[in-house]
């Protein structure tokens, strides 16, 4: 991250995310090529999307999404409900149009891609067929894709092997989400697109299908992802693309992120806390003051610490706290995340 | 494309609903009226098991073509055909797949029906004729199966059923297919004549005294046809 510019005394809390937030919105919208998330570019991105808007009527889905996704890397699409999220991957997979602007996957248009086979979805909401056997659809649906490995690959990788002469109609809706994702990697595809693929799955089952992704990108696919739990984000994404209001508002690596919202943390116990003085603390951003609890959020957390013991001499209970990535993700969407 | 008509194929030939509906039902029918029900003068029992014959095989095929669009219907409903929408599949391939598992299973029901005359019901016809019924019946339901692909892309779930039923009941009726259509009124005999339920079993109740298809036939079915695939054609650029 950048150093912090030097303090320019007290004011508004709002003020300065605001401008964080801008900084990083250029970004988003010009890739900077330099920028160190930018690593392990393999020739030509997985998927593209540049200057897309989208429009429903008079509301805007999408206004202005420029994306790169390198191939092996693993991103995570994040926002609120409504920012865009599952408007993106559609047009990223070529069944919406964008109202402008443009999308490749793998060099070429999506709906292409999507046709010739080198892309595995698990949308958000999808049916099954009913009246056949779990193992007759992933054989159906593998055997769309050119060259696919042997259905049991994929009934395995989703831990439905022993589901496999069961009735897709007799499932439970865990098991069925493990369908999906079966239908998903059936056919080996480069690029996996899944819009919260781990819905209904128990935590064993999040925990087997993030190996199973992760795996798959270790070999050099590329998954993109939209979910609602911002763990999983932290867990497995080597980058996230945060959305509110149709457009990127933050792009980067889980530690540019939180490092973005201000780093670390600073929580102690203070009778009679002033804000406005506790602004004034070298490296300190933001302040909150409840009761005598009181958190700053700081750059520098060993000169806000030094400062802090020197200043106030009845200050206790001090600890230390990385901001969480769902701190973040209120900064700078202004929303919670459920 | 393969893998997925493959998998349309097994559907339709295990599907126990359509099995019992679409050939089961018309073949009840049949025994009914030919070893049951005393419905025409000893005399002509002969000539009325082979009319009749030809008649419900034609029933059972329309409604096997029919209800494509019910599966569509169904499935577009249940959001499989979102799931499809990601997979390389072409739109068309779904589509073509139903067609094909479609004309595959109505063979059932038309041989079904045609054993039982055969067999239960004393028909006789030269041997050269039962094969020609079959692929005359066969493609004389060609036009349902168009308007079934239509009707599955702008209804949803039961309601396509539903409204199919309706068409499917009235068609048949119009077309003669219950009772011949000699039984109506000038003016409804008159439409039935235009109808391409009654044209799609007169092309069989001709092969029964070894005539061909009338011109007649052929183009009310070509201009069926044509009608129903323009609208399929239509309603499915719609849905997608």
């Amino acid at each position: 991250m950048k150093p912090r510019p030097a303090r320019r005394g007290p004011r508004r809390a709002g003020e300065r995310m605001t401008s964080v937030i801008r900084a990083r919105l250029t970004y988003g919208t010009t890739p900077a090529p330099t920028c160190p998330v930018r690593l392990g570019r393999m020739k030509g991105n997985a998927l593209e999307l540049r200057a897309v808007t989208k429009t429903y009527g008079p509301i805007t889905a999408l206004g202005g999404v420029d994306l790169d996704v390198g191939r092996g890397e693993t991103v995570a699409v994040l926002g609120p409900n409504g920012a865009g999220k599952s408007t993106l991957l559609s047009i990223a997979l070529g069944l919406r149009a964008p109202a402008s602007g443009t999308a490749r996957v793998l060099g070429r248009p999506p709906a292409e891609a999507l046709r010739a086979g080198r892309v595995g979805v698990l949308p958000q909401e999808s049916g099954l067929l009913e009246d056949v056997r779990v193992g007759e659809l992933v054989a159906a649906v593998a055997g769309m894709y050119p060259d696919p490995p042997p259905p049991e690959r994929a009934l395995r990788a989703a831990g439905i092997e022993e589901l496999a002469r069961r009735p897709v109609g007799r499932l439970s809706g865990g098991q069925r989400q493990r369908v999906r994702f079966a239908l998903c990697v059936a056919g080996d595809p480069e690029l996996l697109v899944l819009d919260e693929p781990t819905v209904g799955l128990d935590v064993e089952g999040r925990r087997a299908l993030w190996r199973e992704i992760r795996t798959r990108t270790g070999q050099g696919r590329t998954a993109v992802f939209a979910t609602h739990y911002l763990t999983e984000a932290d867990d497995y994404a080597d980058r996230i693309v945060l959305l509110a209001g149709g457009r990127v508002v933050a792009d980067g690596s889980v530690a540019e992120l939180k490092s973005l919202v201000g780093g670390d943390e600073v929580r102690c116990v203070l009778e009679h806390a002033d804000p406005a003085e506790l602004e004034l603390l070298p490296g300190v951003r933001h302040v909150s003051v409840e009761g005598r609890a009181v958190r700053l959020r700081t750059g520098d957390p060993d000169a806000t610490l030094r400062a802090l013991f020197r200043g106030y001499d009845d200050v206790k209970d001090v600890r230390i706290e990385g901001v969480d990535l769902e701190s973040a993700f209120v900064s700078l969407t202004g929303r919670r995340s459920r | 494309m393969r893998s997925y008509l493959r998998l349309e194929l097994v559907r339709g030939l295990r599907n126990p609903v359509g099995l019992v509906m679409l050939t089961f039902f018309p073949l009840g029918l049949y025994l009914l009226w030919t070893k049951v029900l005393d419905v025409v003068p000893r005399g002509q029992m002969d000539d009325f098991a082979a009319y009749s014959m030809v008649s419900m095989a034609t029933y059972g095929a329309m409604g096997g073509a029919l209800f494509i669009g019910g599966a569509i219907a169904m499935e577009r409903s249940k959001g499989w055909l979102g799931q499809l929408a990601v997979t390389p599949l072409p739109a068309h391939g779904y589509v073509t797949a139903k067609l094909v598992s479609g004309a595959v299973t109505v063979l059932p029901s038309i041989v079904v029906v045609l054993g039982a005359g055969a067999l239960l019901s004393g028909v006789r016809l030269p041997a050269g004729t039962w094969p020609v019924l079959v692929v005359l019946i066969w493609a004389g339901v060609l036009p349902f199966a168009a308007l079934g692909v239509a009707f599955g892309y702008t209804l949803k779930g039961q309601v396509a059923n539903l409204a199919m039923m309706i068409v499917y009941f009235a068609m048949s009726v119009l077309g003669g297919l219950w009772l011949p259509v000699q039984a109506m009124p000038a003016g409804m005999r008159a439409l039935a004549e235009l109808s391409p339920a009654y044209q799609a079993g007169s092309l069989g109740w001709r092969a029964l005294d070894g005539l061909p298809p009338t011109g007649t036939s052929l183009t009310v079915l070509a201009a069926w046809t044509l009608l129903f695939c323009a609208l399929a054609v239509w309603r499915y650029r719609r849905a997608l």
